[in-house]
């Protein structure tokens, strides 16, 4: 049993926007004498879009129109329709100014990603998606150590770290090549971004809108610049300005584990590589960034790997990474799927191994999600026991419903997520309790953490198992 | 040199090896009452005896994959007395599985109807499978009395391993209650003492239920004793081919969780219902 599924990738960044085409090929690859094992067994490229600049109709809101006009464009060159995508993601990436008019982009752009694309935004899942895409998850998991990928782009500087495949850390910092831009043909500085701006001013670097583009002192700036990344992996010590350039205030990068290897992507990362590129030939500071990532003794400190995808590492993260499967043994109802942006509601080891604790739990936090309606779905999530005895499933099956009872009668389907192998049995336990008429979901072989967000795709292969997305918002 | 000369010069010599090995009392022996560390305590996948590894983390993750006994060390060309004990002790367990008999209390415990094979012994069983395909005339007497012809039938047998027993409790409620799901009732369930799977085609023939479902003890190996097998088929009989079964094998804890397990297999009688086939034609 085979099946081939088409992805797509639409990444909007500060500078430029990109799409590809992933054909995900999934395959049973049990004996046949077992219990299906369906796994992804080919990622592969189809189709990869030309390098835009993103359409801009001021320096902080996105042209929606030409930007949907570009990505039809890409659709047409790559002969795909839209009702083929199967999976993928839109992400907008890069300053945070630009993404103002991200729900009207998206809007604009929602019935050309398919049935079930997710359309996100957030550093910590960008920094994810990029590192996946740079390759970095993959080394990680062939070294069997750490590696870490900052992904360094027009607006944003990416940081994220896996651990044998898994990623283990992210964190986002205001740091890209185009947040000082120069008009080459006049020799001037056209925009500073208020962050870089405050920066220049505490290090005594003159840099301001109008002035002339010094080139020693540009080195000084993209130097400031490299040296905010330097003190984000505890290469040097942390400077007072140092928490103004985290992305999310307060949310620094960590380091759970030492970094193993280092890798760079994003566009900055070929200009890391190649030095012999005029140093405005951008018409920002990408090309003087890149030159002091090179020259950095400090970065140079960690071993070094290539990224498998530079400038395109977020779009082939988003495109061709993002989707998971679910486990071979599950139980669902169709008709509920494609779900998308279903927020996560964890259980601990400890609340999961007490059933009063569990259902207490359930209730309590079902209440954070009353803005959005009794009946939206709400993803009950945890680890789950190993091979439990079916009186354990049973009473983990009462519970849930128990808990979600309020909820069950106001029309909400049932919504499971279990990393342990047991959804097949759970799920029909689950039925039993609710009875056969109500709708609900319950799948297994995915780890989620409490403020994620699952988007769940309609059935593939032969319907066995569920495609699945996890959004993660947040790092622990 | 008579009989009792060698024994007297082997009592000798045994006497003067202890004393000359006599160690003090309170040197650090295994004294009477000890018990020696039992080696199975570890499982194969978290024991690792690599001396210097350059990733021992990255190493355990690998092992979490298998059960192959990697990083296991050596001593010149041979295994350490640890391994060599530990393969030793899961050979015992295999052993053991095919060698103990299922505590007819168990049986009756569980409420099963109980027959047996054509076989006497457990060798007999070991030596003729033929006969372990065949009901007794007794036990066809008693299930054509106490099972009557339903959608499915379900079947438990010792087979290969009786320690595999341990697995039905798990198995045959989430069975049930997948198949209820279904909107389908099971008949009484049927044990086989002695059995091989063909003994399903038999009970197919004789009570005539659309599907048989037989759990059965699988042939243990050296990862666990414990492994069972559900062979299905759509209206077994005798001169069906071994291609018309569709089988489920690798379940216990370690492999395929016993209730999940179930409730797969009431997914595909379902399927075989429905579809009125089974085996490498049931495409799944």
């Amino acid at each position: 049993m085979k099946d081939v599924l088409t992805s797509v990738g639409i990444d909007i960044g500060t500078t430029t926007s990109q799409v590809v085409f992933s054909h995900i090929t999934i395959e049973d690859l049990s004996s046949g004498f077992t219990v299906p094992r369906v796994e992804i067994v080919d990622k592969e490229i189809v189709y990869r879009g030309d390098i835009c600049f993103t359409p801009l109709t001021s320096p902080t809101t996105i042209d929606a129109v030409a930007l949907r006009d570009l990505v039809t464009r890409a659709y047409d060159q790559a002969g795909v329709a839209p009702g083929e995508v199967k999976t993928g993601a839109v992400v907008i990436t890069g300053e945070t100014a630009r993404k103002e008019n991200a729900a009207e982009v998206l809007a604009h752009l929602s019935d050309l990603a398919g049935d079930f694309v997710v359309a996100t935004a957030g550093p910590t899942l960008e920094s994810v998606i990029a590192g996946r895409g740079a390759g970095a998850d993959a080394a990680s998991k062939r070294l069997g150590s750490t590696v870490a990928n900052y992904d360094i782009g027009g607006g944003t500087s990416n940081f994220a770290l896996f651990d044998r495949g898994a990623p283990a850390s992210a964190g986002c910092l205001d740091i890209g090549g185009r947040l000082v831009r120069i008009d080459r043909a006049r020799g001037a500085i056209t925009y500073v971004a208020p962050k870089i701006a405050r920066l220049c001013n505490d290090a005594g670097i003159r840099c301001a809108v109008g002035d002339v583009a010094d080139l020693a002192r540009l080195r000084r700036v993209a130097r400031a610049m490299c040296d905010l990344l330097e003190m984000s992996l505890g290469l040097a010590p942390k400077s007072a300005f140092y928490p103004t350039i985290l992305t999310e205030p307060g949310h620094d990068v960590m380091l759970p584990k030492p970094i193993g290897h280092l890798m760079f992507s994003g566009g900055v990362a070929d200009c890391v590589r190649d030095a012999s590129r005029e140093p405005f030939a951008y018409g920002d500071l990408g090309v003087l960034l890149g030159a002091a990532i090179r020259d950095s003794a400090g970065l140079s400190r960690i071993p070094r790997l290539d990224a498998a995808e530079t400038i395109r590492a977020t779009v082939v993260g988003a495109g061709t990474h993002i989707t998971e499967l679910s486990g071979s043994t599950i139980e669902y109802d169709a008709s509920l799927l494609p779900i998308k942006n279903v927020p996560i509601l964890k259980l601990s080891r400890d609340e999961e191994a007490d059933p009063a604790a569990m259902g207490t739990s359930i209730r309590d936090r079902l209440g954070w999600f009353a803005a959005d309606g009794p009946a939206a779905p709400v993803a009950i999530a945890f680890a789950g026991p190993a091979s439990p005895t079916f009186a354990r499933v049973q009473e983990l099956a009462r519970v849930i419903v128990e808990a979600m009872a309020p909820r069950v009668a106001e029309g909400a389907p049932v919504i499971v997520v279990t990393e342990s192998d047991l959804a097949k049995v759970l799920g029909q336990s689950l039925r039993a309790h609710l009875g056969a008429r109500h709708g609900f979901i319950c799948i297994d072989g995915i780890a989620v953490e409490g403020g994620d967000y699952v988007d769940i795709g309609a059935p593939a292969a032969a319907g066995v198992v569920l495609p699945v997305v996890v959004k993660t918002l947040a790092f622990r | 040199m008579n009989e009792d000369d060698i024994a007297r010069l082997v009592r000798e010599v045994l006497a003067d090896i202890t004393a000359r090995n006599a160690v003090p009392a309170d040197a650090a022996s295994p004294g009477e009452g000890d018990e020696a560390p039992d080696v199975t305590a570890v499982t194969t996948r978290d024991e690792f005896h690599v001396p210097h590894p350059a990733n021992r983390e990255g190493y355990l993750a690998m092992k979490q994959s298998t059960v192959a006994r990697l990083g296991v060390w050596r001593a010149g060309p041979r295994y350490n007395t640890y391994s060599m004990l530990h393969f030793r002790a899961d050979h015992a367990t295999a052993q053991d599985a095919v060698f103990t008999d299922v505590d007819p209390g168990w049986v009756t415990g569980q409420g099963f109807i109980a027959g047996q094979s054509l076989c006497h012994s457990k060798d007999e069983f070991l030596t003729r499978p033929d006969l372990g395909r065949k009901l007794n005339d007794e036990t066809r007497d008693l299930f054509r009395r106490e099972l009557t012809r339903s959608t499915v039938t379900i079947m438990v047998g010792d087979g290969l391993s009786s320690s595999a027993m341990v697995n039905v409790p798990e198995i045959l409620p989430a069975v049930k209650q997948g198949l209820q799901g279904f909107g389908i009732e099971a008949g009484p369930v049927a044990y086989v003492k002695y059995c091989r799977v063909g003994a399903m085609d038999d009970v197919g023939q004789l009570i005539g239920s659309d599907v048989v479902l037989l759990l059965i003890g699988e042939r243990p190996g050296l990862a666990t004793g414990e492994s069972m097998s559900a062979y299905m088929a759509y209206q077994p009989r005798p001169d069906r081919p071994e291609s018309w079964r569709t089988v489920v094998s690798n379940i216990y804890r370690g492999g395929t969780p016993p209730a999940e397990a179930g409730a797969h297999i009431a997914t595909l009688l379902k399927r075989m219902l429905d579809e009125k086939i089974s085996g490498v034609d049931l495409k799944l």
